[in-house]
């Protein structure tokens, strides 16, 4: 670790670069900042200084960055952006490490396939709206008390668990070469509702992105999601389905939680294979 | 019955709990959040939830027990009915949660698996993995996406909840809440509202807890009016990773699946952990609390934590306090299975493979045990009335409380793996109250008084709007007073308080709050201004600072989370057994007259004149477990305990003698 | 950057409501019959490194079933190929490769199958004009012909074949023929592996890992066979073009004796020994040469 070099290796400052763009449909535009350095600091704490700091390197007085974070510990997937030209979380993202690979500065950059609403801030809801269209649920019947569900074998649970550590955070997503920005933009005359329909029209026939096909074939897996997975293959082989899939594999190697993308995309794959054949012959 | 609509205000687990319950039940719901639902803070937690099951039952267990556990842990401060309810609930509230399709941890055989938790001696903590708390919280967002796609739940994500909308005759009729992109101030109109915000790690300024965590929500109703309980009770966890942002939590489980605590014996050993000796580890839990180990309650193992690096020197590195916690000794295919998110965490942030090498922890402000005060009713049976409109009711009508934000189950001192299950149980149990109460009300969400509407509207705007324009010569920033805030909480209202420390801390933080009015803000846009959200949350967060202040100033006793050393209960030191036993009566009956003063909850009251909490006192309801002392680890615990249980055994004869 | 501002509130297009279909279809035809046919194409040709003869017995093979040859070449070539290649360009153009960003194995692979396809297709119609022509309508072959197109003749296989290569300097197409020869066999092995994975043949990242391996292996057995093809056409020189054509004639000319190779002479590289002997001007050439080009007037 860098932390444990001499202090001699110590940078004195830090240089933080940041794209900023004020709000949707805006141009964007860089910043540069100048943080003094300590050690164990991660990009959240470098745009907290830039915060506190109030002001670009040459001193500028600017408004505070804006940015999505929450836990800091990489489970609530919030704080997702590109660092150095990378999609990842930015509360794992350690100053030290990042200056070993480019001393120079540090290039903070929204993520590239959702809208900006500001700064570093991202319009997501797209993400999410993927969850529902393949029905990432488990369809139970009641919230009453009916008893335990089933019983399932440590293998199937070391199976699921993973898929199930996916906190929507988009690098997959970002990094796919398949999965493109949709920013619409909202018509004189058109109503809230309008808009947000229109809005889900779109991103309804665009691709779902691997996040949303891991989460089928976890749900397809468990002994009472089973009973619609009929329903989440269809919404695989819609329009933006698994077939826009392109086997770049970008998903798997950005994951930030190591989960096996590529291995529910393939399952996913088998499984829509051998829906499609059954249902040509039953129809 | 399909014309009701409620506001929930928080999507955690509890919030989440009681939208999809309220769906259930046919309400309408709109789900406010300051956060997509599914990065709330209740991903966080790591380690489990607690409930008997069959395999502690046939040890000796039954809710009963749990029941005890909780209040003895939470050193009889809460209150037992909600308790009982929640304990009695607990084995259901695991059953629903694995129907829902949380991947819990299996045993060979294919059951949900157990581990032990602090403050218990039974294996009662089911897990999924080191993220229990993700895996719960993904349940309920798929279940109430399911209700959304249904057009049973309307979600607001990104909206700051502002305040409760109260009618003349102060019932909350709705709230008002901001969208924190394109600053739209609107009213949310409902028959009911619930607060489901969870804590307030952030008025400390670093905490285990998320940046959202800011207990602005609680503060804007406890400012509305609403009473705020036990704010004094802050946990304390042992075991975080310090960090320059933030503490990150190193869950108990780590403990739990047998990680042992330990500092070398010679101050600042330079030696590298694994080749210091077993003789030379000193491993301070385990030899001062035989029974329980390294798995006493979360109070007792964060002073002692506190303790061997403060007053001891025995602190691991010199430059910052810390000691080991060490799981080097248990094979890796096991911990990788059982712990592998949290060592993950740990490594990820301090690049050091903790399968390898002990981990540097200290201990880190993690839960906010009190919270808004809320109503309840007793069932004969001494639980909760089901279905009694009543229940979590604040005292603004129609304002409920639930979660974290609530104050009833935790006591002085939470149990490990007890807040995910308040959470959600508050969350569904309350469903049902919560329809109740709308049913016995005369005017509905669609027919409220438009002025009032519009009356909470244009205050919060004004508010907004000063903000941004008030103040132009000021240079008072808000991060940096959020920075002096955190440091006066964290040295005078954390681990070992005292009142010449908290009456100075007092004075810093009105001197600070009258500033936090003044702040002159960097970003006086129109457009995802997180500048003035966050200025609105700072200036909040003093009511509740306040509150926790006031309420450890006034209460000069040891209990739970609250400790001052000025006034410990002191150990046994007669070796004579006849002067043994006299100090042990004595030790008895300055327990009895400490519990007749403060066994009661802080409630305070907020003054929006004066900017200060008035403080007063309610009785705890203790009648289905009669308080005890809590001896983990005291010197003469054995002869105080029988002294305890004479008089107690003698108090139950008292009633029955006099009714011959 | 916005790619689906399309206002619509009219149903989704056929294409679209059955695009996995569609596109299971071009996954399909990639392998079969493409990559098939490309591995039989390419095994021929590589047996003309070996003689003169297999090569063109072959080709009779290949051409035994006459009149109805435009119809397989079609149906099992051609249109599956505008079908692949048309589609090909439709899937490229949804994705924005970015490899230099994300500098993977896996995502570098992703690009490469988009640029080789690109690449594959240019190739594929400069080979089919350069050699086969497309159409066998006569007077089309003719016109092409005078351009440098349209150059083999498939009972002068051998012959014409290097006589096709030895064109603009004996360099370009050469050139031409190794780079696009090569990207298909990387396009048609990699699309094997990442068919596996879009099948659900290879799963977990174990299986896909040994899918690489023999992949990697079927591509170097191919590479080896396309190297050897290629240079079959390539090396002979102009002496060997002449001998190759007197075994190419004697097999004709026996064959059609024999029954087994029907009688077509626009088949035989009529126009290249016209041009040959014109060049040369070699009496006994000639000879054969006016007999040649008497023969469609006769």
């Amino acid at each position: 670790m860098i932390a444990l070099d001499p202090a001699a290796n110590r940078p004195q400052f830090i240089n933080v670069r940041v794209k900023r763009q004020d709000g949707p449909g805006q141009e964007p535009y860089w910043q540069l900042f100048k943080i003094d350095y300590e050690p164990e600091l991660n990009v959240i704490s470098i745009l907290q200084r830039i915060a506190a700091l109030g002001q670009t390197s040459d001193g500028k007085k600017v408004p505070p960055v804006v940015w999505d974070c929450g836990c800091l510990e990489e489970v609530c997937g919030s704080c997702t952006m590109q660092i150095n030209g990378r999609v990842r979380q930015s509360c794992s993202a350690l100053v030290d490490q990042l200056l070993k690979d480019n001393a120079d500065e540090i290039v903070l950059e929204p993520m590239s396939k959702f809208p900006v609403l500001r700064d570093l801030l991202v319009d997501r809801r797209r993400l999410f709206k993927a969850l529902e269209k393949v029905k990432a649920w488990v369809p139970v019947d009641s919230y009453y008390n009916m008893g335990p569900g089933e019983r399932q074998l440590r293998a199937a649970q070391e199976q699921n668990y993973p898929l199930s550590q996916c906190m929507s955070c988009g690098c997959c997503v970002d990094a796919c070469p398949q999965y493109n920005k949709i920013e619409l933009e909202r018509k004189k005359d058109e109503t809230d509702e309008e808009f947000r329909k229109r809005e889900e029209k779109a991103w309804d026939t665009a691709f779902v992105g691997p996040h949303a096909i891991s989460q089928a074939m976890l749900f397809n897996n468990h002994p009472t999601g089973k009973s619609i997975a009929g329903e989440r293959l269809d919404a695989l082989i819609a329009p933006g389905g698994i077939q826009a899939c392109g086997n770049a594999q970008n998903c798997v190697a950005v994951c930030p939680k190591e989960i096996p993308l590529t291995t529910s995309i393939a399952r996913a794959g088998r499984a829509t294979t051998i829906h499609t054949i059954k249902k040509w012959f039953e129809k | 019955m399909s014309n009701q609509r409620v506001v929930v205000v928080g999507g955690g687990l509890a919030g989440l709990a009681s939208a999809m319950k309220l769906a259930e039940l046919g309400v309408a719901v709109d789900l406010i959040s300051l956060t997509p639902v599914k990065r709330s803070h209740s991903v966080c937690a790591q380690g489990g939830i607690n409930s008997c099951n069959d395999q502690t039952r046939q040890l000796g267990d039954n809710e009963w027990k749990h029941f005890d556990d909780t209040v003895y842990g939470g050193d009889f401060l809460n209150h037992q009915p909600p308790v009982k309810e929640m304990a009695y609930w607990a084995p259901k509230v695991i059953e629903l949660m694995d129907r829902l399709g949380v991947p819990f941890n299996r045993t060979g055989e294919g059951f949900l698996d157990r581990r032990r938790f602090g403050g218990t001696l039974y294996k009662r903590t089911a897990f999924a993995g080191a993220t229990t708390g993700q895996q719960l919280l993904y349940a309920l967002d798929e279940q109430v996406r399911r209700r959304e796609s249904e057009g049973l739940i309307r979600k607001f994500e990104f909206w700051d909840f502002l305040g409760p909308i109260q009618d003349e005759t102060g019932r909350c009729r709705g709230v008002v809440a901001q969208d924190m992109v394109s600053m739209e101030i609107r009213a949310f109109p409902a028959d009911a509202a619930v607060v489901a915000t969870g804590g307030c790690g952030l008025v400390y300024g670093r905490s285990t807890m998320s940046v959202f965590c800011t207990g602005s929500a609680a503060s804007r109703c406890f400012q509305a009016g609403a009473k705020y309980a036990n704010g004094e009770f802050i946990q304390v966890h042992p075991t975080a990773i310090p960090g320059s942002d933030k503490l990150r939590l190193m869950s108990e489980s780590a403990r739990g699946e047998g990680g042992r605590v330990w500092v070398p014996r010679k101050p600042h050993d330079s030696r590298a952990p694994r080749d210091i000796p077993a003789s030379d580890r000193y491993y301070f839990l385990e030899e001062r609390y035989p029974e329980y180990g390294n798995l006493v309650p979360r109070d007792i193992a964060t002073r002692e934590i506190f303790d061997i690096c403060v007053n001891d020197g025995l602190s691991v590195d010199s430059e910052r306090m810390c000691v080991y916690l060490d799981l080097t000794h248990i094979p890796k295919a096991e911990l990788d299975r059982k712990l592998g998110g949290i060592l993950e965490i740990y490594e990820k942030f301090q690049g050091v493979d903790p399968r390898i090498e002990p981990m540097r922890i200290f201990p880190a402000v993690h839960y906010s045990m009190g919270g808004l005060w809320a109503d309840y009713v007793k069932s004969a049976d001494g639980g909760l009335e089901a279905g009694a409109p009543a229940n979590h009711m604040t005292n603004i009508e129609g304002l409920y409380a639930i979660g974290e934000c609530d104050y009833h189950y935790h006591g002085a001192n939470r149990l490990g793996a007890n807040s995910l299950l308040s959470c959600i149980f508050t969350g569904l149990f309350t469903g049902p109250s919560i329809v109740n109460y709308i049913d016995n009300q005369s005017g509905g969400h669609a027919d409220i008084d438009p002025a009032t509407l519009s009356g909470a509207v244009s205050k919060q705007q004004e508010r907004h709007d000063s903000l941004l324009t008030g103040n132009p010569g000021s240079d008072e920033n808000p991060y940096l007073i959020h920075q002096e805030l955190g440091d006066i909480m964290t040295r005078a209202a954390t681990v070992v308080r005292r009142n010449d420390q908290l009456t100075d801390a007092i004075e810093k933080v009105n001197e600070l709050h009258d500033r936090a009015m003044k702040v002159n803000l960097s970003d006086t846009g129109s457009w995802s201004n997180q500048n003035v959200i966050f200025a609105k949350s700072l200036q909040d967060m003093f009511p509740i600072a306040k509150s926790i202040l006031g309420g450890a100033l006034r209460r000069d006793e040891c209990r739970g989370a609250h400790f001052k050393p000025d006034f410990e209960k002191p150990s046994l030191t007669a070796e004579d057994p006849a002067e043994r036993r006299k100090q042990a009566e004595e030790w008895c009956d300055a327990f009895e007259k400490n519990n007749d003063k403060y066994l009661k909850s802080t409630i305070a009251d907020y003054d929006n004149a004066s900017m200060q909490p008035q403080f007063s006192y309610e009785d705890v309801d203790t009648s289905l477990q009669p308080p005890r002392p809590r001896l983990y680890g005291l010197v003469g615990a054995d002869i105080i305990e029988e002294v305890w249980k004479e008089r107690a055994e003698a108090k139950k004869q008292q009633p029955q003698m006099a009714s011959s | 950057m916005s790619d689906s501002n399309s206002d619509s509130n009219s149903e989704p297009s056929f294409f679209t409501r059955h695009e996995f279909a569609i596109r299971r279809l071009h996954s399909l035809t990639g392998i079969v019959p493409l990559g098939l046919y490309m591995c039989v194409h390419l095994t021929t040709n590589a047996s003309l490194l070996g003689s003169v003869e297999i090569f063109q017995r072959a080709v009779f093979l290949i051409h035994s079933p006459g009149p109805l040859l435009p119809l397989i070449e079609w149906g099992g070539i051609f249109l599956p190929l505008l079908f692949h290649a048309g589609l090909g360009i439709w899937i490229a153009k949804t994705g924005r490769s970015n490899s230099s960003q994300y500098q993977f194995t896996s995502n570098k692979r992703y690009s490469w199958q988009r640029w080789t396809g690109f690449i594959g297709l240019v190739y594929l119609f400069l080979h089919v004009m350069h050699l086969h022509g497309g159409i066998h309508a006569e007077s089309w072959m003719d016109a092409i012909y005078q351009i440098g197109f349209g150059q083999f003749s498939p009972y002068n296989a051998g012959s014409s074949l290097v006589n096709a290569m030895n064109l603009g300097y004996g360099i370009i197409w050469p050139v031409i023929y190794l780079v696009g020869v090569l990207a298909l066999v990387y396009h048609f092995v990699n699309g094997i592996w990442t068919a596996g994975i879009t099948w659900g043949l290879w799963i977990s990242p174990e299986a896909q890992a040994r899918a690489t391996k023999v992949c990697v292996a079927f591509g170097v057995i191919l590479t080896v066979v396309s190297l050897a093809a290629w240079a079959g056409a390539v090396f002979p020189g102009k002496e060997d073009v002449a001998e190759m054509r007197a075994i190419e004639d004697r097999m004709y000319e026996a064959g059609v004796v024999a029954g087994t190779v029907p009688e077509n002479e626009h088949k035989r590289d009529l126009r290249g020994r016209a041009a040959a002997a014109e060049e040369s001007g070699d009496a006994a050439d000639g000879e054969q040469a006016s007999t040649a080009t008497t023969e469609p007037a006769s």
